[in-house]
């Protein structure tokens, strides 16, 4: 299948990126292009400039931040996330969510921003970011800009990004003592897409398993990861015990209408979001009582 | 910074030749190997990214050719499945393949191919489980799997058994 006629250019630094894209009508950033070659191919979005970001150094690196979170260039792909140390130490879960990714060769090419910025409702990364609390960093030619994930998302295939800015990288907040995170998805295959799918990020007080702080993001019930308030709301001062996480989580995507299709009803997605919830939730406790976030218990209830 | 344009005067190093070309922006990857430098092995099964038929390593990385276009890959040393049996010998591999009846219509082949030898060559004592998880984004309609997993798996025996029985004459 042949694309359209298009141009592409490949800046060797951040700034005639910016540049480029701020110039030229009809351009567009190209990352790991698992997408957007797709799109082209399929005539579905009209390009007339690829811009290729991804050899950009300024786009390649992870850092750790001061406070131990992690700072993720846009181009880093879902491969250097499930291999990269410092993501696995601080961060289990986002590696093992990258981890699971569709294939070797996607993960190979596949972006971090790129997952974002597309914005398909069925893309993996955004709920845990959400859940993580983290923070897209945009640039254009003449400023910065953050936002949190939770407002990054605005629909399908669609961003908090205006015309001219780029998504440059990804900071996420680090993981105190006594936090967890966990990821729980309803799959229709090993690796595939998604029917049901949460995150989740709790904090545990200092003494017992009363749970202090909760994050829940449940993705595959509206266009864009929600953070679910009613969940939340039962999670916070509950204890961490199986049946209070399982009656706080039987609330999730309350008043949310799924979409139905030939993978589920409605209804069913709706109840699957719950038990997505009640496991992502009790991961994020197991991740959080083992001490350490790359723990063996981490690691078997980390599965994406 | 490249510059703009339609065309882009490449350089790649296929299979360990140096290659220099004039490619149009928008072709794909799969089709400068195959249509410009004739290496037909590798295939186009879907065109979308879904089959794997068209897999290759770009600089090390296991990668689907449909899915990057050629000027992407200026610069890069690419590997097809010609360079497994470069010297006309087959590779333990390809001969687990032919062993193990791992093909029946062999469109797929060439992907299989060269997923198991990037996996190999991270991890050179995979599980059956490992194995599959390697060939995910590989489609293969006629065999079911079951043999092309004994095939890649039965590789790694043959080249640690052969690499084993060298080591020992080396040291006899």
């Amino acid at each position: 299948m042949l694309l359209e006629e298009v141009e592409y250019v490949r800046p060797t630094n951040l700034e005639d990126a910016l540049a480029v894209l701020a110039d030229v009508d009809g351009a567009a950033p190209l990352a790991g292009g698992q997408s957007l070659v797709n799109v082209l191919k399929n005539r579905v979005a009209s390009v007339d400039l690829l811009v290729d970001i991804s050899r950009l150094a300024e786009l390649r690196t992870i850092k750790r931040t001061p406070g131990g979170g992690l700072d993720v260039g846009a181009c880093v792909t879902y491969d250097e996330l499930d291999r990269s140390p410092l993501v696995r130490e601080s961060h289990f879960t986002l590696g093992e969510v990258a981890a699971h990714i569709e294939d070797q060769q996607i993960r190979n090419k596949g972006t971090i921003g790129g997952n974002c910025c597309l914005s398909d409702p069925t893309n993996n990364l955004p709920p845990i970011l959400v859940a993580l609390d983290a923070v897209m960093n945009l640039r254009s030619t003449s400023a910065r800009r953050s936002v949190q994930a939770a407002e990054f998302f605005k629909g399908y295939f669609a961003t908090a990004l205006e015309s001219g800015e780029l998504l440059v990288s990804v900071t996420v907040p680090p993981m105190p003592a006594r936090s967890g995170a966990g990821y729980a998805s309803l799959l229709v295959a090993a690796d595939a897409k998604a029917m049901a799918r949460a995150a989740a990020w709790i904090q545990l007080g200092t003494g017992g398993l009363t749970i202090t702080s909760a994050r829940v993001a449940l993705a595959r019930v509206a266009n864009v990861p929600v953070r679910d308030a009613g969940v939340e709301a039962r999670l916070v001062g509950a204890e961490a015990s199986d049946a209070a996480v399982r009656d706080a989580c039987s609330v999730a995507a309350e008043g949310l209408r799924p979409i139905d299709d030939v993978h589920g009803s409605s209804h069913y997605r709706l109840e699957m979001a719950r038990v997505m919830a009640h496991r992502a939730v009790m991961q994020a406790v197991d991740q959080a009582t083992a001490g350490r976030n790359g723990s063996e218990s981490a690691r078997r209830g980390g599965r994406a | 910074m490249t510059e703009r344009g339609a065309s882009h005067a490449i350089t790649v190093i296929v299979n360990g030749e140096r290659v220099n070309r004039i490619v149009s922006a928008r072709q794909l990857l799969v089709h400068f190997l195959r249509d410009v430098l004739g290496l037909t092995g590798t295939h186009i099964g879907c065109d979308t990214g879904n089959c794997g038929a068209c897999t290759v390593v770009v600089d090390g990385k296991l990668v689907k050719s449909c899915m990057l276009l050629a000027p992407q890959a200026d610069g890069s040393t690419i590997e097809t499945v010609e360079s497994l049996a470069a010297d006309g010998q087959l590779s333990d591999l390809q001969r687990a393949f032919n062993e193990h009846h791992a093909l029946q219509c062999g469109y797929c082949t060439p992907g299989m191919l060269m997923s198991a030898t990037y996996l190999l060559r991270q991890n050179p004592d995979p599980s059956a489980d490992d194995v599959r998880r390697a060939i995910r984004g590989n489609v293969c309609r006629c065999t079911g799997y079951v043999n092309i997993v004994e095939a890649i798996r039965s590789a790694v025996s043959a080249g640690s058994a052969g690499r084993a029985a060298a080591g020992a004459a080396e040291e006899a």
